[in-house]
């Protein structure tokens, strides 16, 4: 151990024997109760949404699985439609498509990303 | 996480909270103790999304960091830590005493970049590993040992031995 980090060791801070800082905390902990209950159910109700979603998102796609299983549908007999239009657009115009597509997944990514180290810090 | 449960947690803990705020306010205890203070009712208000994944102390911990960076950048804070470190410079009372022993530390840690006095307060004066101060810093442990490793360097140019 060097010298320097011998002498930080030994000159720790040393905090004031305080008894009334847990009181002080506790009393500031009381003054915002109606806050914690609200946050508190705000985050109940976020995670019914989010089952609930979930649950809805998995019971439709058993049901199309299902439907799709149990009644197949022959391609040729619904051609010509507006899906075979937008795949015959899509082939036709695929560079043009290419340049925006990329500077909007690029975008999403930066927003994300922005997104993500603002929710690290700003969360709490 | 009920009232009573978390306020058994930060009885063990509010002595190293408050330790690591003084710190890292370069020893002024009364601003130190009210970031402390203002950690914990946000600590309370968030305590629900405490999930038990990492340790309270390490949850504690960086909430209260995030308090301090959101201390820092009220406007105005440069006249008030002038008048800390006034303060801080004249000894008057038995408090001062203890004062004036960590005033070159203090004075130290004021003039190197937050993040390497951070690191450094948290390796040195908590005892905390390069894991932990990852977790509470949201950084890589390379980039905390870089810190510190920094922060080493600057201090021996401030501190006489």
């Amino acid at each position: 151990m060097s010298e320097l980090e011998q002498y930080l060791k030994d000159h720790k801070p040393v905090v004031k024997d305080d008894p009334t800082f847990l009181l002080e905390a506790q009393r500031r902990m009381d003054a915002v109760s109606g806050i914690k209950g609200e946050v508190d159910r705000q985050r109940r109700h976020g995670r019914r949404a989010l089952i609930i979603a979930l649950c809805a998102g998995l019971f439709l796609g058993v049901a199309v699985s299902a439907i799709a299983f149990f009644y197949p549908v022959n391609p040729e007999s619904v051609g010509q439609g507006i899906l075979d239009s937008l795949r015959l657009f899509l082939q036709s115009y695929k560079e043009y498509l290419l340049l925006p597509t990329a500077l909007i997944a690029i975008a999403l990514a930066l927003v994300l990303f922005r997104n993500k180290r603002g929710s690290a810090w700003g969360a709490l | 996480m009920t009232r009573e449960r978390f306020i058994d947690l930060v009885r063990a803990e509010q002595e190293p909270l408050r330790r690591f705020l003084l710190g890292l306010c370069c020893g002024d205890d009364v601003l130190a103790d009210d970031i402390a203070q203002d950690a914990l009712v946000r600590a309370y208000v968030a305590s629900g999304n405490f999930l038990g994944l990492s340790k309270f102390s390490t949850w504690l911990f960086r909430i209260a960091y995030n308090c301090y960076i959101d201390h820092c950048r009220k406007p105005g804070r440069e006249h008030a830590a002038l008048e800390s470190r006034e303060a801080l410079a004249v000894p008057s009372g038995d408090a001062s005493d203890s004062r004036f022993r960590y005033q070159q530390l203090y004075q130290a840690l004021e003039r190197i970049p937050e993040k390497e006095k951070v690191a450094i307060v948290l390796f040195y004066f908590e005892d905390k590993s390069i894991k932990e101060i990852s977790a509470i810093l949201d950084m890589p442990a390379g980039t905390v040992k870089y810190h510190l490793s920094s922060g080493r360097g600057h201090l021996k140019q401030y501190i006489q031995l």
